[in-house]
């Protein structure tokens, strides 16, 4: 059985049997390498893998964003493989903490931004993300705000009390 | 205990039924005297959402992403997760009244 290897250019993994590294979703542009091969080379290159890529569409370059150049120029995903910020964090903490309902509404965009992330539609994913930062600060300074209203308010209403 | 120092929730002050962030302000004071039952009992949710909170903002502090880191990412941070939270959110609004 044949056993292949992937790296990002830091570390090496493997071995896969081909069942394994399907599993592995690795893009065309990844360095993979196996018993065959004299040296790394791009997975979409090697035709024993097009397999791998039979349901992937051909790699697409992401613009409004570039990463910032690393030395392992290896993954052709923008935001280096990771799904643009979801901002889920700051919604869980805007719906406990100040504005419940643009906390939901962050929540939902930020479901938006990983299914999108990994269906592989990242100019959708970019503009969730953009959404979810929209609501979430939005329910933040609504928050906030509301909190100062109210707390002059409240000074105001102790200090007419005492006269 | 009743503070008039912190805004009361406006839900709950025009429908008397408490909202899923209710509590989190008396929830902190009781975690901040490590007083967890307490806090616990005032809102269970933030609680329990404040070891995921802290896991998240780590998460997204890593800027090298190793295909392991990524799994973990997406299983815990990933749609279903967040469709779980949503549940999790909304169930709790409506069992707690």
């Amino acid at each position: 059985m044949q056993k292949y290897y992937y790296t990002n250019g830091v570390t090496t993994f493997g071995p896969f049997t081909l069942e394994e590294l399907i599993k592995e979703h690795i893009s065309r542009d990844t360095k993979v390498w196996f018993q065959e091969l004299s040296e790394w080379q791009p997975a979409g290159n090697v035709p024993e893998l097009s397999v791998l890529f039979k349901d992937t569409p051909p790699p697409y370059t992401y613009t409004a964003n570039p990463p910032a150049s690393t030395t392992e120029p290896v993954t052709a995903e923008p935001f280096n493989g990771a799904p643009p910020k979801s901002w889920l964090t700051e919604s869980i903490l805007v719906t406990l903490f100040c504005c419940l309902p643009f906390g939901i509404v962050g929540i939902v965009h930020a479901a938006k931004v990983e299914s999108r992330f990994y269906a592989r539609d990242y100019d959708g994913a970019f503009k969730a993300s953009e959404e979810a930062k929209k609501w979430t600060t939005l329910g933040f300074w609504l928050g906030l705000v509301v909190g100062i209203i109210y707390l002059v308010v409240v000074i105001f209403a102790a200090v007419v009390n005492r006269h | 205990m009743d503070s008039v120092w912190f805004p009361k929730c406006p839900f709950r002050a025009l429908t008397g039924l408490k909202c899923p962030g209710c509590g989190s302000q008396r929830a902190i004071h009781y975690l901040l005297n490590l007083d967890i039952q307490s806090a616990f009992k005032e809102n269970a949710l933030l609680v329990i959402s404040i070891p995921y909170i802290i896991t998240g903002f780590v998460f997204d502090c890593l800027r090298h992403h190793t295909p392991r880191l990524l799994k973990w990412r997406k299983a815990l941070f990933g749609v279903k997760a967040i469709w779980i939270i949503f549940v999790l959110v909304v169930g709790f609004w409506i069992l707690r009244n």
